[in-house]
């Protein structure tokens, strides 16, 4: 769900980026104002994501599948390819797919999403290491919703 | 009731359903492409999932995202309100098979009327008017005197025919024959097939339909007709209740014979049976069985709230109503604003910039734009409806003319201009116009340039 008039502070950004040059940190994060920043180094791009953009008056449905949190730039982000059921293990109980730091191979299963009383599983699309996993076992999903992040090597 | 009613569609229909959901104290999950994430039956609806891309047959027409939407947020009801999948027999039965109730009639009735042939010999069967027609005809003098019967002109057609081809018509008897022979010869070396047939041929017809209401349980009325006579390609522009062209006796006498049709047929939710009129008689053209995008001229006259009715039926409830508890008040027309060139009618995609929606008195506005809204090029250019409603028709179209005046839509080309030069065309006011009269219309201003 991508929230209009998510607007983003790039001077915060700016002062971010050179307090991870200044101090050597290799990461950042930072929340203000329902806003959420996080600046990495030693990735391939500056990661951003946001959480609860305020809502507009005539948003009234915030209750649901439909959340708000997005990884907007990061190219290695694994988007949902169906509305359904997403869950980390292959039955409950078991140990999940994934976990964040693991390496992956492309077409690894990440995860499975239940449709129709099917199970569908979401394969990387590429190899890399899972830095973020974006949903909890047996979260409801819409389409487009980020999944997970693999960065390349 | 339902708990909750999955909304699958979009645009000022899906605000149409939600509205009535909201009355009834049932809960809404709306459901959209990516291209529609801002769109006003989104923003309004209790909750919203994104089902797919933006083609229609990703998102509003993608069957095992609607059910898994439903079953992510535990809906009980599906309304399919108008296109997408309203008339699909198919999409009716996955529901059923789900556990979730599809609004709308019997995936059995939908399958029926959807197959057009079929649909003519059942509304033939339950005795609703269909045009005359003969069996193959043998000779011309057969031809002859089943012609003299039914009234010329006649239309001499394929039996194996479609598309305009083995179709000649006759307007008096000295054309018969040679329409009779060049029919066979092209009907002969089109399908190989020389067996022709005659049927009634209209030549100034109005498209009236009358609108229906039945639960299921063997109870089904009629709520009058509606005029949509003034079309584009096919495409309804302008409709209004009652009928300029109907008087009540007529009216009484086909919205009876529809209404015991429906209940022999037992015949669940709203529906709407279209006709041909020309010469005081009726000839079945299909039966939709769906809301129609003009079932808003019928609710205000009648007062009655069509959605609240179709989706209290679907829940089990018998009709709450009885033919006599019907009444007909004043006059009501819909104009349809329509993101299109009013001249080319070419489609004209692109963000409103400004828009103000006329009030007052007797008007209402069913759409989901707004200043800021981008219509995306993917769907249909029905941006909204415009309803007048009045004590008598010329009360509506003074009133028309006002609302007309007061819409603002800015950053678009729309179908506004259209309708205000209508209102002023003498056959307008007078009510006198067919199908053919608006395209007719439309050829006379592109001559004159």
């Amino acid at each position: 769900m991508t929230q209009p008039g998510g607007s983003f502070d790039k001077d915060l950004i700016r002062e971010l980026a050179a307090l991870l040059e200044e101090t050597g940190l290799t990461e950042i994060e930072v929340e203000h104002e329902g806003k959420r920043i996080r600046v990495a180094r030693g990735v391939n791009l500056t990661t951003t994501l946001t959480t609860n953009v305020p809502q507009s008056e005539a948003r009234e449905n915030t209750r649901g599948p439909t959340r708000t949190d997005e990884f907007i730039v990061h190219p290695g982000t694994v988007t949902s390819p169906m509305v359904g059921t997403a869950y980390r293990s292959p039955e409950p109980g078991s140990p999940p797919f994934v976990e964040i730091g693991a390496k992956v191979t492309a077409g690894q299963t990440l995860l499975i999403i239940e449709a129709m009383k099917t199970m569908n599983q979401i394969p990387s699309p590429r190899a890399g290491t899972v830095i973020a996993i974006l949903f909890e076992d047996g979260q409801p999903v819409e389409y487009g919703e980020p999944l997970a992040v693999i960065e390349q090597r | 009731m339902f708990d909750k009613i999955l909304i699958a569609n979009r645009g000022e229909i899906a605000l149409r359903i939600e509205r009535a959901c909201k009355e009834l104290g049932v809960a809404t999950v709306a459901v959209h492409s990516t291209a529609d994430a801002d769109a006003m039956h989104v923003r309004l609806a209790d909750e919203s999932v994104c089902i797919g891309a933006a083609p229609a047959k990703d998102s509003y027409l993608n069957i095992p995202a609607i059910v898994a939407a439903c079953e992510i947020t535990g809906a009980d009801a599906v309304h399919p309100g108008y296109g997408f999948l309203a008339e699909n027999a198919r999409f009716a039965e996955i529901l059923e098979e789900h556990e979730l109730t599809f609004i709308g009639p019997s995936a059995e009735h939908v399958r029926l009327m959807g197959d057009k042939i079929k649909a003519k010999e059942t509304a033939r069967a339950l005795g609703i008017p269909v045009v005359t027609g003969s069996g193959p005809v043998g000779n011309f003098e057969e031809a002859k005197s089943f012609a003299r019967d039914i009234g010329y002109p006649v239309l001499v057609k394929a039996a194996a025919g479609g598309g305009g081809r083995g179709m000649k018509l006759a307007l008096f008897d000295n054309e018969l024959e040679p329409a009779l022979l060049t029919a066979r010869n092209e009907a002969k070396a089109a399908f190989g097939d020389d067996t022709v047939y005659l049927e009634k041929y209209l030549a100034h017809p109005r498209h009236i339909e009358v609108q229906v209401l039945a639960d299921g349980q063997g109870n089904a009325l009629h709520l009058g007709e509606r005029d949509c006579s003034l079309q584009r390609r096919h495409q309804k522009l302008w409709e209004e209740a009652p009928s300029p062209a109907l008087n009540e006796n007529e009216r009484i006498r086909i919205g009876e014979t529809v209404a015991q049709a429906m209940r022999a047929l037992n015949y669940r939710s709203v529906g709407t049976v279209e006709f041909l009129y020309e010469g005081g008689e009726f000839y079945f053209i299909e039966m939709n069985t769906r809301l129609q995008v003009e079932h808003t001229v019928t609710e205000m006259i009648t007062g009655l709230d069509l959605v609240i009715e179709q989706i209290r039926i679907a829940a089990g409830a018998p009709l709450s109503l009885r033919q006599e508890d019907i009444r007909f008040n004043g006059h009501a027309i819909e104009c349809r604003i329509n993101a299109e060139n009013p001249h080319t009618f070419r489609p004209s995609p692109g963000t409103i910039t400004h828009f103000h929606t006329p009030g007052g008195l007797g008007v209402r506005v069913d759409s989901g734009a707004y200043a800021g809204y981008t219509i995306p090029p993917y769907y249909d250019s029905l941006i909204g409806k415009l309803i007048v409603h009045a004590r008598t028709r010329n009360e509506c179209l003074m009133r028309l003319k006002r609302a007309l005046g007061e819409f603002v839509v800015d950053g678009i080309e729309t179908t506004i201009p259209l309708f205000i030069s209508l209102i002023s065309e003498p056959d307008i006011v007078d009510g006198n116009y067919d199908i053919h009269w608006l395209e007719n219309h439309l050829a006379k201003l592109g001559a004159r340039g």
